[in-house]
């Protein structure tokens, strides 16, 4: 009994609670305690929120980053070739329903509910004016760094008229600034193993659409009058959704860059005895809607021509930004570039061919050259300078003399907006037309969705500078007809005989399909 | 008086621009995830997210033999009698009188019973964070009591969103069906479904096509546990007063025994 007391005694010994240790114990707990409580998130910083106390939970009661006005915005499709969005920076501003319901006139022109697919034209004229850069084109830079890198790539590029005198403003240049000379530098220091130029197709594509226009005003086709032009992929898509009963109207004619691309993967392949199937046919556009018209399951006639199933005749479009991305990426000081002239073959152009960048270029363009094609002579001056269809007017007429057939009466129209203007005319039969130049974007190829945001919204001032930029190459040229293009006039000895010949029917003519299935048109808007 | 506030969708009106998407994150300052897609219709992958309150679903179907593309707006449809809050013993989601079933994280255990409970499989827990909540539409508590549409129905550009009382929606379903017969199904999701729902939607498409439960009960799920809740306290008192009884009687059965036991101890000394 006595050796177990004496035990319990040293325990308590031991065990004792000195001062010391019991406040240690009594910070550490706290210490714990607030830890935790922190954690938990007892330590509110702001125990007054704007919303008040009460039951409800404050964050509720507050608004966010939601600006007062909202308006919302146009649909865009997952997989859209042309423009992708980032939700991120998207502001809810409404500026892109702005554009297409009022310049494109595609958003609120069908009846709900929708089909199947979402209704867009590809202009990419959302991205041009939504000022968060929440919308933007599609990249597809990596696709040509990758073929760049690889050597045993042919790697041709085709640039855009409109491309030339845009691409200097990404580096600070004066809108409008020429960079013909800059940009075939770039691209050559970029890697590209062929620098051609769509200018070369521009003049081909008015040798063509000029002998379709004398053919229909003369009856040896079957086709319908007016003549639409058929260069603007967004305007193709625009009429196949909305007025797919004139689609009959509209020129047989490639646009010049799918005119390029058949030729590249033929032709060039052929003249230059390279593997079609080993080119990868870029071009540089000022347009998001040719990424979509590249990938149109028809535009493969160097298929065709090959017999080969997996050639398309351009692989890759790139915008004019994304051109300028792929500049600033391989740290090229552009604006010290020298001017280098474009590689040969398909590389020539005329006047003509570079005013199909400007609204009114390709009427004019033709003209010229319908002028040539039916009386054997040079044109005269007014032809030279057809001031009517020049300028930003929404719709603009001119009728011109041509000996032998009368007159000519064309009309001009830029923006789908100003398009319907002449389309509704024209399905209501009081058109007195013979040829109808149509360009998506608003101001022409110059004003692009795929150009640089110079300005945004876009605006005039600086289209303006844009489409004078042009006329001035235009009237400096010493070749300003279409018909003068020497190459032009070698690819129809050597490989295509003459305009809309069997082989150019095949590769340079398509046809188009009526998209009336996808909506329920409306010709007015609705509320 | 309160009033009880409801929205209608239109699917045939929805265009899936997911403005409604990009309006909730902007008011609810709700942050999308560094490599998260953020809207941008796609064919359903879609998925509610505890910063995402609201999502548009791509939905493709037949109509009358031809292919077609439908929108459905995704969001909490605010339940007139919802079986989260009833599952809710913490009262953190709590049905308002002007129509939003509201959750306060202040109040929230964790326990995530309210998932459990939902028929429609909306609230959505933050399982990467250390004091997790259970997130979902709050139909916008702070602009409807101040009498604005929630933000979604404002940055609708076709009007798929209509806001306003909820039967006053009820009838502009009703009229809408009524004008349009050939379009429309005929039915309005939401008037009965889980007793009835604050959000309404009318299609030209069935609903099951679309991905909506269609087989939801139509009376208020809170109602099928109040069938057997309220026996709660009968059964508390009588079982109280079951065992109370047992106990006496045992105790009292005892008691006598040991009496009986002392009593025979007793004879037994007589005996002797």
């Amino acid at each position: 009994m006595k050796d177990c007391n004496d035990d319990v005694e040293k325990d308590v010994e031991k065990k004792e609670i000195t001062r010391r240790t019991f406040l240690k114990m009594a910070a550490g707990t706290g210490l714990l305690a607030g830890l935790t409580g922190a954690l938990a998130g007892c330590a509110d910083k702001n125990p007054e929120h704007a919303g008040g106390k009460g039951w409800l939970p404050y964050q509720y009661n507050v608004a966010g980053n939601l600006p007062a006005q909202v308006r919302g915005r146009v649909p865009i499709d997952a997989d859209n070739p042309s423009i992708v969005r980032d939700d991120r920076k998207c502001i809810l501003c409404g500026q892109c329903l702005e554009v297409c319901e009022n310049v494109e006139s595609v958003f609120g022109y069908y009846s709900l509910p929708v089909v199947d697919e979402t209704i867009c034209i590809n202009c990419g004229q959302c991205s041009m004016a939504c000022p968060s850069g929440a919308i933007s084109e599609r990249d597809d830079t990596q696709i040509v760094f990758e073929a760049l890198a690889d050597k045993n790539r042919f790697v041709l590029v085709q640039t855009a008229p409109a491309t030339r005198v845009a691409l200097g403003e990404e580096f600070g240049l004066a809108p409008g600034t020429w960079v013909q000379g800059q940009q075939v530098a770039a691209l050559r220091r970029l890697g590209f193993d062929a620098v051609l130029d769509t200018n070369f197709t521009a003049d081909l594509t008015i040798m063509e659409e000029a002998t379709e226009l004398i053919k229909r005003i003369k009856g040896e086709v079957r086709k319908p009058l007016p003549q639409f032009t058929s260069c603007s992929p967004g305007w193709i898509k625009f009429c196949e959704y909305f007025y797919p009963e004139l689609i009959p109207n509209i020129s047989s004619c490639k646009s010049p860059q799918q005119m390029f691309g058949a030729l590249a993967k033929t032709y060039y392949a052929k003249e230059k005895g390279i593997d079609p199937g080993n080119i990868l046919s870029v071009s540089v556009m000022p347009c998001t809607a040719k990424k979509y018209e590249a990938r149109r399951p028809e535009m493969n006639a160097s298929a065709a021509y090959w017999k080969r199933g997996d050639l398309r005749d351009v692989d890759v479009v790139l915008t004019t930004r994304e051109l300028a991305r792929m500049i600033k990426e391989k740290q090229i000081d552009f604006t010290a570039l020298p001017e280098e002239g474009y590689d040969r073959l398909m590389g020539e152009e005329t006047g003509g061919a570079v005013i199909f960048g400007a609204t009114g270029g390709v009427m004019e363009a033709a003209a010229r050259t319908a002028y040539f094609l039916i009386t054997g002579q040079e044109p005269p001056a007014l032809f030279l300078n057809l001031t009517p269809v020049r300028g930003l007017a929404g719709v603009k007429e001119a009728a011109a003399e041509i000996p032998g057939v009368g007159t000519l009466r064309v009309a001009v129209s830029h923006g789908m907006a100003n398009g319907r203007k002449i389309l509704d005319a024209v399905r209501e039969g009081r058109a007195p037309w013979h040829f109808v130049e149509f360009m998506t974007c608003p101001g022409g190829c110059i004003a692009g969705g795929g150009q640089p945001r110079t300005a945004v919204p876009p605006t005039d001032a600086v289209r303006e500078q844009r489409l004078a930029a042009l006329y001035k190459a235009d009237a400096s040229l010493p070749k300003r007809k279409s018909h003068e293009n020497a190459e032009v006039a070698a690819l129809y000895r050597n490989f295509l005989e003459h305009p809309m010949s069997e082989l150019a029917e095949e590769l340079l003519h398509t046809e188009y399909h009526s998209r009336a299935d996808k909506l329920k048109r409306l010709f007015a808007k609705v509320v | 008086m309160t009033r009880n506030m409801g929205a209608l969708v239109d699917i045939t009106k929805c265009i899936g621009c997911e403005s409604c998407v990009v309006a909730c994150r902007l008011y609810n300052g709700l942050e999308p995830g560094q490599d998260e897609e953020y809207g941008t219709a796609r064919d359903g992958n879609a998925e509610l997210a505890p910063n995402k309150w609201t999502v548009v679903q791509s939905c493709r179907t037949e109509k009358n033999g031809k292919q077609i593309r439908r929108f459905v707006k995704q969001q909490c449809f605010h339940c007139l009698e919802p079986a989260c809050a009833s599952a809710c013993f913490a009262k953190a989601l709590q049905k308002t009188p002007a129509g939003p079933v509201v959750y306060n994280e202040k109040l929230c255990v964790g326990c995530r019973y309210c998932m459990i409970a939902c028929p429609f499989g909306i609230l959505r827990f933050e399982w990467d964070k250390p004091f997790p909540r259970v997130l979902k539409c709050q139909m916008c508590l702070g602009r409807v009591t101040d009498g604005q549409m929630p933000a979604c129905a404002a940055a609708c550009p076709t009007g798929a969103i209509t806001f306003g009382d909820r039967d006053k929606m009820v009838e502009e379903a009703k009229n809408r069906l009524a004008a349009n017969p050939d379009l429309y199904t005929g039915q309005i999701y939401g008037l009965k479904d889980a007793g009835g729902t604050s959000w309404l939607y009318i299609s030209d498409a069935p609903f099951e096509q679309l991905g909506f439960r269609t087989d939801v009960p139509q009376k208020p799920i809170p109602e099928y546990t109040w069938q057997v809740l309220r026996w709660t306290p009968f059964i508390f008192v009588g079982w109280g007063a079951l065992l109370t009884g047992m106990y006496l009687y045992t105790k009292r059965r005892a008691g006598v025994h040991e009496e009986e036991e002392m009593y025979a101890a007793v004879d037994d000394d007589d005996g002797k």
